[in-house]
């Protein structure tokens, strides 16, 4: 591989670097974002120790990939010939650089109504068939439901008479969809299966009291109130008639699970 | 502003979850790629087409390879007198039964473990029908390439039998390599030779190492492992982005009117499966961004299809075939995967 280019000859020292910076960059960021505790907003818990092993192993490539790469730094061997591809040599490792840089400088998000909305929050999205009933506890009290506890109970059992007069307490963020009146605001949370792409909202509809304050969209609330039964959008609805409202901060952790 | 930080985020998150497969993926593949002796694989191959082919889609849990892998493997498992089913219904089949790319499917879709069920059975079943048809098909010579034709033909594969075991030890040693190694090949010129055309190859007698065949290998895993990961993590990124963006930027009703329907969510996901070239081990996260507007059987016409063909697979596989075979084994994957899904989303989900 004796390349008589000198811009080949330079690419060819250059690129093994490219390789190395980017694979350590990833890692770097990977274990920053634990680190910072941006994971949860990104994955599921279940996966964050799978995340910042493959951190740690990137870093660990990338050094020795580098420690090897400064060895040799006066040999012209390094020539990476391209691999199976679309790309020119050197587009992969570039456009895994360029995102690790975005990922440093743009933080993640927590996802808010305006997504909620766009993924589709209307009153019945109680009928969501992706919220499946995992491990019951029997002995739980309604006032010790979270939120998704309670949209996952109704899923099982729809009818919202079964409800009426339990008591709730719940945390959410407030979202206002427009199928429903001024009465009522629709306090939901972001439940996470896998990442935050799949992040879908569930959610109950709260009916105001005249005398109580609106609420802008993506507070953070928690309600106290009693379940009653709505005739909402032309549906029966199990709806919470919030006798108390308290604004709290953000959670550390805003997705359910 | 708010619609593109969403964005990045999604983005940012479909990478992050993935990252681990891909670099899980290609490290075994490396590895096997230098540890595994296929020669051995090759010996026990039954005869017997329909066996053949649903072995053959199976031996994809010894060779844990995506799309890009497998194609070099394939190609060699022909050369070296496998019998065409074992060797189609491989190409088809171990991109997606592989126990990475299992994992991975049920880690996007735990709540909707049909899914990963499905996936499996029904690219297994579509790589067991085409690598059947193939079977019919003694004569290798329309089908494939000139140049693999050529070499098949000046260097028929020895007979099973003939073969000698026990093979000294260096010999073993130069051929599992250059066999199993994925990655560039030109088929040299005179006898047509697969030659790798990889620097990052050197023989280890170059360094001081020389007498530490292990160390050795090790580092030629990770050089290999570096090598896939950067090419195929590339690709991931633009498959990210591509998912991001229609996330983000198509309008939701087209989205849902798209989605809703039995044949166009189909339809959809299957030309989507071929223009997004994202590697099987994570394309499942890629579908999983879909899963709230699209139907299941469309999910499942993405997964199953496109790790069977996708664009960078066409210009792989044209290094092995000629365009025609190309392109039926292309249209057969599709028919069969429209069907099973569309049978799957009018009758069963």
């Amino acid at each position: 591989m004796n390349n008589k280019n000198p811009k080949s000859k330079i690419r060819n020292l250059l690129l093994p670097w490219l390789d190395a910076i980017a694979i350590t960059a990833w890692g770097v960021l990977m274990l920053r974002y634990w680190l910072t505790n941006k994971l949860n907003l990104l994955i599921h818990p279940n996966y964050i120790w799978f995340v910042v092993l493959t951190g740690i192993s990137l870093i660990i490539i990338g050094f020795l990939k580098m420690q090897e790469l400064w060895q040799r730094r006066r040999r012209d061997v390094t020539s990476n010939s391209p691999h199976i591809s679309l790309f020119p040599p050197g587009w992969g490792s570039a456009l895994l650089l360029t995102t690790a840089i975005l990922g440093f400088i743009i933080t993640p998000q927590v996802f808010a109504s305006d997504k909620a909305l766009q993924r589709g929050v209307t009153a019945d999205l109680l009928g969501s068939t992706r919220v499946k009933p995992q491990a019951f506890r029997a002995t739980v009290r309604p006032e010790e439901r979270s939120l998704v506890d309670w949209v996952r109970t109704v899923n099982v059992y729809p009818e919202p008479d079964t409800y009426t007069g339990q008591k709730v307490k719940v945390q959410g963020f407030v979202i206002h969809p427009a199928d429903l009146g001024k009465e009522y605001l629709f306090l939901a949370r972001f439940v996470l299966t896998c990442c935050a792409a799949d992040a879908y909202p569930v959610g109950l509809p709260v009916k105001l009291q005249d005398n109580q304050e609106r609420y802008s969209a993506d507070s953070w609330l928690e309600v106290e109130g009693q379940m009653v039964t709505e005739n909402l959008a032309g549906k029966r609805q199990l709806t919470i008639a919030a006798t108390s409202f308290k604004k709290i901060p953000q959670p550390e952790n805003p997705y359910s699970y | 502003m708010n619609q593109l930080n969403n964005g990045f985020t999604l983005f940012l998150s479909l990478l992050v979850e993935a990252m681990p497969f891909l670099l899980l993926g290609v490290f075994f593949s490396s590895l096997l790629l230098f540890f595994v002796d296929e020669r051995k694989l090759v010996e026990k191959m039954p005869k017997n087409p329909l066996l053949g082919a649903l072995v053959g889609s199976m031996i994809g849990f010894l060779f844990p390879v995506c799309e890009c892998g497998n194609v070099p493997v394939a190609r060699r498992f022909l050369i070296q007198g496998v019998p065409t089913p074992v060797a189609i219904g491989f190409l088809l089949g171990a991109p997606t039964i592989n126990p990475v790319v299992i994992w991975s499917t049920w880690t996007a879709f735990r709540d909707q473990p049909e899914i990963v069920v499905l996936r499996v059975v029904f690219s297994l079943a579509i790589a067991t029908i085409i690598g059947y048809v193939f079977s019919f098909q003694k004569d290798l010579n329309p089908i494939v390439q000139p140049a693999i034709a050529r070499y098949m033909k000046f260097n028929p594969p020895a007979p099973p039998e003939t073969k000698r075991r026990g093979k000294p030890y260096q010999e073993q040693e130069a051929m599992v390599p250059n066999i199993l190694q994925s990655g560039t090949y030109i088929l040299g010129g005179k006898a047509g030779i697969p030659l790798r055309i990889d620097a990052n190859f050197v023989p280890p007698t170059s360094n001081s190492t020389s007498n530490k065949p292990l160390a050795d290998k090790l580092r030629l895993v990770v050089d290999n492992s570096i090598q896939e990961f950067r090419e195929l993590g590339g690709i991931m990124v633009i498959g990210s982005a591509i998912a991001a963006a229609i996330q983000i930027l198509a309008p939701r009703e087209l989205i849902l009117s798209l989605g809703a329907g039995p044949i166009t969510s189909i339809v959809v996901m299957l030309i989507l499966a071929v223009v997004v070239s994202i590697c099987s081990t994570v394309d499942s996260f890629f579908a999983l961004s879909f899963a709230s507007t699209f139907s299941s059987g469309s999910l499942l016409a993405f997964l199953v299809f496109g790790p069977m063909i996708d664009i960078k697979g066409i210009g792989l596989m044209l290094s092995i075939f000629k365009p025609k075979t190309v392109f039926y084994l292309f249209a057969l994957a599709a028919q069969l995967t429209f069907v099973f899904t569309l049978f799957l989303n009018l009758h069963v989900l």
